[in-house]
C-alpha cells in the first residue's frame, strides 16, 4: 500500500490533492427499519475480521507517508451512507454475500418483531470516512524514501 | 460482488465492488462530503480503483479531464460502455495496478482513492 501511495505522489502534481475515502470500519453499521419518520433499530452489522485487519493496514500506510512527508493531512471526517432494501430478506441476501461485513446481524429485537416487520422497508446505515491529503516535497526524492 | 484481478495489484483494489457500485453513494453526495465541486473544477483528476466508471463519470462534467484506471479489465469494460453511454468525452479508462501508474509525473491535480485503498 505504501509502494502505490508512493507512486500516486509521483502522478500528483506538488501540492495536489489526495482523497482517500473508504467504509470506516471502526464504528459499527447499523440495521435500521424505515419508519415514518425516521429509523428503528433492528440490530448492528460488524465488520469481518479480515477486513478490520486490512482496513488497519490501510490506515497504517497512510500515516506512514504523512510520516514520511509525501502528503500532509489537510482534512478528514465521516458521513452515513444508507443502502436501502425492501424487506428483511433482501437484507439478509446482502450480508450473506458480503465481502467486508459479517454475514448475520447481531438482532437488537426479539424474533416475534422482526417476524412482524419482516415485510417493512429497512436500510443498512454504514459510516464512510474520508481524508483529505495535500502532495508535498519533491516526488522523486521522497518516493525513494518511503519504498 | 466481484474480486479484482490479483496478482501485481496487492492489496489496492482487492475488494473492489464493482459491479455494486449501485449500492454505494451517489458520487455527488460523496463529492459533497468531501468538500464540494471546487475539489475537481478545472482540475485533471485520476480515479484510482475506478471500477465502473461510477465515480469517474459523476464528477467528469467538472474536471478538465478525469482518467479512471483498475486491475480489473471487465469493470474498465463497463467502465468505457458506460463511458459511451453517457456520451462523456473527457474520460480515459485504463487497466493497470495502482503500484506502476502509466502516467507522467504531475499528471494529476486530483487523485481518489474511493472505497479502493
Amino acid at each position: 500500500m505504501v509502494d502505490a501511495l508512493a507512486e500516486i505522489h509521483r502522478v500528483l502534481a506538488p501540492g495536489g490533492t489526495l482523497v482517500d475515502a473508504r467504509p470506516d470500519s471502526r464504528v459499527l453499521a447499523y440495521a435500521d427499519r424505515r419508519k415514518p419518520r425516521g429509523f428503528q433499530r433492528f440490530g448492528v452489522v460488524k465488520t469481518n475480521r479480515l477486513e478490520l485487519a486490512n482496513d488497519r493496514a490501510s490506515d497504517r500506510a497512510v500515516a506512514r507517508v504523512v510520516r514520511e512527508g509525501l502528503f500532509k493531512s489537510k482534512r478528514r471526517g465521516r458521513f452515513w451512507h444508507l443502502v436501502p432494501f425492501s424487506s428483511i430478506a433482501e437484507l439478509r441476501k446482502y450480508l450473506s454475500e458480503h465481502l467486508r461485513f459479517v454475514h448475520r446481524a447481531t438482532w437488537v429485537v426479539d424474533s416475534a418483531t422482526r417476524k412482524r416487520h419482516s415485510n417493512d422497508s429497512f436500510v443498512i446505515r454504514r459510516a464512510v470516512r474520508y481524508e483529505i491529503l495535500e502532495a508535498r516535497g519533491s516526488p522523486r526524492n521522497i518516493s525513494a524514501r518511503a519504498k | 460482488m466481484s474480486r479484482a484481478a490479483r496478482g501485481p495489484v496487492g492489496d489496492v483494489g482487492r475488494l473492489l465492488p464493482a459491479l455494486s457500485s449501485a449500492l454505494r453513494p451517489r458520487p455527488h453526495d460523496e463529492l459533497r462530503a468531501w468538500g464540494g465541486p471546487p475539489l475537481v473544477l478545472g482540475k485533471r483528476v485520476l480515479d484510482l480503483g475506478c471500477g465502473d466508471g461510477r465515480l469517474a463519470l459523476g464528477i467528469a462534467p467538472l474536471a478538465t479531464r478525469v482518467d479512471g484506471i483498475d486491475p480489473d479489465a471487465g469493470a474498465i469494460a463497463a467502465a468505457k460502455a458506460n463511458a459511451r453511454k453517457a456520451g462523456v468525452r473527457n474520460v480515459r479508462f485504463a487497466a493497470g495496478a495502482a503500484q506502476d501508474l502509466p502516467y507522467p509525473d504531475a499528471a494529476f491535480d486530483v487523485v481518489i482513492l474511493s472505497w479502493t485503498l
